[in-house]
């Protein structure tokens, strides 16, 4: 270890959603230095609007930071911070390899919860130091001690003694520093050794093309070499390598062995920085990728549709765009009888696609119209061809099928004692097959369950807060597939079948499924001049069926006293919200009604 | 003389007097029961000195249709009353076969008052029954019953009124068909030469609107059998349909609204008063206070409200949209002798289904709503009818 490298701290911050991980990293970032406290933006590392209103990292972020140790010494700190959500797994697994140590940051009310555990796992499989640090000890309801003893009982890592601050105040955080230094190991690795770095992030910049956030394992890289990322093959040559400062990127002569920081390479593409995958030298490549590559794959899609078919070019846009930045995300043209031109997108889980359509929303302005999230299935058909179905209305016919399966995620669940049962009752109502119940202390315990994905995704997070009051938390990982007993649920409108609103669910939930989207129809279609018979079938048997009565009559304007004006404005209105209805067969439903039919907003 | 009389153009007149005893639960117009009676002296003033700035329209203009709308008219002190119509001949060279209505409630008038407007001029009597049962009449917070509209209609007879109008309602809370029929029937029995049939509608802002969770009301299938019974019963005792919400025996319908629907000339006076006059659509502000001062010139406030030229293109849609509520409808060959176009090629493509739904008859060359067409006419004038962004017709 080089004299350079014993004064390099890499590491991250891991913590269950709103335990204080964003604001503990502020705290660091001020009591560093790194930031002039009037620049000082709240959760400054969160840095896309939606993060700072919802309290999460979407995508990992990396500051590098000096701090003057009490002996004087000048340390290196490159924190790197993660996303806190299931989703994205992947990616927090990358962003801890890059990393030493980590900081396990738990709120003194609430305890250990499932991210807390999911997350500390992905730590120690990383082989990192964990420092544990209680928080919110402002908290009236703080109770530091039960929640060390609950860190060391269930982690099984020494808890006594550590860092008790307030990230809210910066009450105790000259501890955390300490920490930091004492405990967190230096990195090492070999400067002189073939080039390998981790990439654990990249975005793209309008004027540097993508810059490329890695860790250096081995070797040293400077400007104008040429590199190859070892899972592609493609070859770049580094215009700028630096660090990443709290503020901007700041240029540096190399990276070395230890190192965090950026590369820029004239680099179009995100999709040729894929996170998890070695940088090396192209004339000197190292013998071996770093382990633990994986291509991030989709496990929900669900196709996006403008809500005004005349800005589907903007959407096309506004999509290219976001991938710039979302290796993750994928999309490709389809087109619906119901919706006409849209795109079938896949997702990394469904808060990436909430996050996505929101940024559609909001930073492209564009009203959507989404269907509901459906998984892969995969089906053998006759003659022995296994087809993945990534859209339900392409799902073959039944008499074709020989087999289907469905993907399946291994859950984890934690809540207080008191829900288990409505929390049990929930996972088998949502076809769960029970593993085991572990006791985390005397009032909380661990469930872990193997769900079928399409149950996931059909608001089980939403029913299981309502369940658990908001206590329980939910962990999983991809299972695999598991053969299945699955069919196709057609919605008709005036006996056509509206593509749009096929649902591929599990035989046994088909009559439920079909009775209730079959009265939302009813409740969301507006009357229109003649009757709408709505059906559900199953192949050719309908299961399910409701009327939409026929309008009969709307409001009569007097037109007294010649108010001629206000008739016309009245018409006006009603032709508007016509403009906006699309034809679902020969049926005229709005954006609105459709999305309301398949909100997901109750059990089952 | 002769030709004096043809250069004469035809125009309606509009007064609107905003003052009610009570405000009724359902009501949206401009109107309120005034605090100190003395505001009725300088509000007609008021009018009386507006209508004279309009003088030099009565080089051109022969009004022959005059409206005292409110509110309720009747509510206004009969000197006043009558100053006010003194005030309107002397302004207009009014017509003399012109049609002179005025509204009324039941119990706001006498038999005495009703007679002295009748010499002034006024032939044609607009009464508010509303409905017959007293459940109805108090849930739409009317302040009369059936005895005194039927002693109103007594009192307006020998009064020598011989053109009645009865305002009725339906879709009132609790209304039934049984309770429908019987307004319908004791309506007639008052033998009035005219009725119209208004739908309520609940409007934001007033009480009814406020309290319709307290209520139950009629649901649509109902008030559409209300309004299909209404039809063949009137017919059937000698009213004719002519409008949405309008039957007359022959030669009684009411030749001042018939101007709204006809796109012909007419002027407003008052607060919320709405006129069409030299291809202009305006209307006034809904303030009393602020009337009176701008007409007096006591402030520069401008009053008024809405204005908007109507160009030729805007003139076809309003044509559709006015002209579809009448039972006549559009006559292809007279909408091509006022516009030049051909209202077929236009429109005849994106009626056909409404024709195939049954919501549009053209058995005689005409266009016009079935019942159940004009039941639903909003949803298919929208359909058929283009906005640009600025609201106006696309033709």
């Amino acid at each position: 270890m080089t004299d350079r490298q014993k004064k390099i701290r890499n590491f991250s911050i891991i913590a269950h959603i709103d335990h204080g991980k964003s604001t503990l990293a502020d705290r660091i970032i001020e009591a560093t230095h790194g930031v002039e406290r009037r620049e000082m933006e709240e959760q400054l590392l969160d840095d896309m609007d939606l993060e700072r209103e919802r309290g999460i990292t979407i995508k990992a972020r990396a500051v590098r930071l000096e701090h003057v140790a009490e002996d004087g010494e000048r340390y290196v700190f490159n924190l790197i911070d993660t996303p806190g959500h299931v989703d994205f797994n992947y990616e927090v697994s990358r962003s801890l390899y890059a990393c030493e140590g980590a900081l396990l940051v738990v709120d003194a009310t609430q305890g250990i919860e499932a991210q807390t555990l999911a997350n500390a796992y992905l730590a120690v499989d990383a082989d990192l130091e964990l420092v544990p640090v209680v928080n919110k000890i402002d908290l009236p309801s703080a109770e530091v001690d039960r929640v060390r003893a609950e860190i060391e009982d269930v982690i099984g890592i020494p808890a006594e003694g550590c860092p008790a601050v307030s990230a809210k105040t910066g009450q105790n955080i000259p501890d955390v520093l300490l920490a930091i230094v004492d405990d967190i190991p230096a990195p090492d690795g070999d400067e002189d050794a073939p080039l390998s770095c981790l990439i654990f992030d990249s975005y793209y910049n309008a004027y540097l093309g993508v810059v490329v956030y890695v860790r250096v394992m081995n070797g040293t890289l400077r400007a104008g070499e040429r590199i190859r990322m070892m899972s592609s093959g493609v070859e770049f040559d580094v215009v700028e390598v630096g660090y990443m400062r709290p503020l901007g990127l700041d240029k540096a002569d190399c990276l070395s062995a230890g190192d965090v920081g950026y590369i820029t390479a004239s680099i179009k593409n995100v999709s040729d920085t894929k996170i998890g995958d070695t940088v090396t030298h192209a004339d000197r490549p190292a013998a071996e990728p770093l382990p633990g590559f994986k291509e991030a794959l989709p496990m929900v899609f669900a196709g996006i549709y403008p809500a005004d078919g005349a800005r589907y070019n903007d959407l096309r846009d506004a999509l290219e765009k976001l991938r710039l930045n979302d290796a993750a995300l994928s999309f490709v043209p389809e087109t619906s009888v119901a919706l006409g031109f849209g795109f079938r997108c896949g997702f990394l889980g469904l808060l990436h696609m909430e996050v996505i359509e929101e940024r559609l929303e909001r930073e492209f302005n564009l009203d959507l119209i989404t269907t509901a999230p459906s998984v892969i299935y995969e089906v053998d058909v006759r003659g022995g061809e296994r087809v993945r179905v990534d859209n339900p209305s392409n799902y073959p016919p039944p008499e074709v099928i020989e087999r289907a399966y469905e993907p399946v995620v291994k859950a984890s669940i934690i809540t207080p004692t008191d829900y288990i049962g409505g929390i049990m009752e929930l996972c088998t109502d949502r076809r769960g097959t029970f593993h085991d119940m572990k006791y985390i202390d005397t009032s909380r315990v661990e469930l872990h369950y193997t769900l079928p994905l399409n149950e996931i995704i059909y608001d089980f997070f939403d029913a299981l807060k309502s369940r658990s009051r908001g206590y329980a938390s939910l962990d999983y990982e991809s299972d695999g597939y598991v053969e299945s007993k699955l069919c196709k649920l057609d919605f008709l409108l005036n006996g056509d079948i509206v593509d749009a609103l096929t649902f591929i669910v599990h035989e046994e939930k088909a009559y439920a499924r079909a009775r209730k989207i079959a009265q939302r129809l009813k409740d969301n279609i507006p009357r229109q001049l003649f009757e709408i018979p709505i059906q559900a079938a199953v192949g050719s048997r309908i299961i399910a069926r409701e009327t939409v009565k026929a309008l009969r009559k709307d409001v009569l304007a007097k037109c007294y006293g010649g108010d001629i004006t206000r008739k016309k404005k009245l018409l006006e209105k009603q032709k508007e919200g016509k403009k906006k209805m699309r034809k679902l067969g020969t049926v005229e439903v709005s954006p609105e009604a459709f999305m309301a039919v398949l909100r997901l907003d109750d059990d089952n | 003389m002769q030709l004096n009389r043809r250069q004469s153009k035809r125009l309606g007149i509009y007064i609107h007097i905003p003052f009610c005893r009570q405000k009724c639960a359902y009501c949206d117009f401009y109107s309120y029961p005034p605090h100190d009676e003395r505001i009725y002296e300088s509000y007609v003033d008021a009018v009386i000195s507006h209508m004279k700035s309009y003088k030099s329209v009565g080089a051109d203009y022969s009004p022959d249709t005059v409206y005292i709308g409110g509110g309720t008219p009747t509510c206004l002190p009969p000197e006043e009353m009558l100053r006010l119509i003194r005030g309107i001949r002397s302004s207009f060279r009014i017509q003399k076969d012109a049609e002179f209505s005025m509204e009324c409630n039941p119990a706001t008038v006498d038999y005495d008052t009703l007679r002295r407007y009748r010499r002034a001029g006024v032939n044609r009597l607009s009464i508010g029954m509303q409905s017959s049962n007293e459940g109805e009449l108090r849930a739409l917070g009317r302040i009369h019953t059936l005895r005194e509209v039927r002693d109103t209609v007594r009192a307006a007879r020998e009064a020598k009124f011989t053109n009645i109008n009865l305002d009725l309602m339906y879709g009132i809370p609790y209304q039934t068909m049984q309770s429908w029929d019987e307004t319908l029937h004791r309506a007639v029995a008052l033998k009035p030469e005219h009725i119209s049939l208004y739908n309520l509608k609940l409007e934001e802002g007033t009480p009814l609107y406020k309290n319709a969770s307290n209520y139950v009301f009629p649901d649509d299938e109902t008030e559409f059998a209300m309004y299909t019974r209404a039809i063949s019963y009137l017919a059937s005792c000698g009213y004719r349909q002519y409008e949405i919400s309008n039957f007359a025996r022959p030669g009684y319908e009411c030749r001042h609204n018939l101007k709204y629907w006809k796109c012909e000339e007419y002027l407003g006076f008052g607060p919320s008063a709405h006129s069409y006059f030299a291809d202009v659509r305006f209307s006034f502000k809904k303030s009393v206070s602020n009337y009176i001062k701008s007409v007096r010139g006591v402030t520069n406030d401008e009053m008024t409200d809405d204005y908007e030229q109507i160009p030729l293109r805007e003139r076809v849609g309003e044509y559709i949209m006015l002209r579809m509520r009448l039972c006549e409808g559009i006559d292809p060959r007279e909408f091509f002798r006022t516009f030049g176009k051909d209202f077929e090629s236009l429109f005849g493509s994106k009626l056909m289904r409404y024709v195939k739904g049954g919501f549009v008859d053209v058995s005689n060359g005409t266009y016009r709503f079935t019942p159940s067409g004009m039941f639903v006419s909003n949803y298919i004038l929208s359909d058929v009818l283009d906005f640009d962004a600025d609201g106006n017709f696309v033709i």
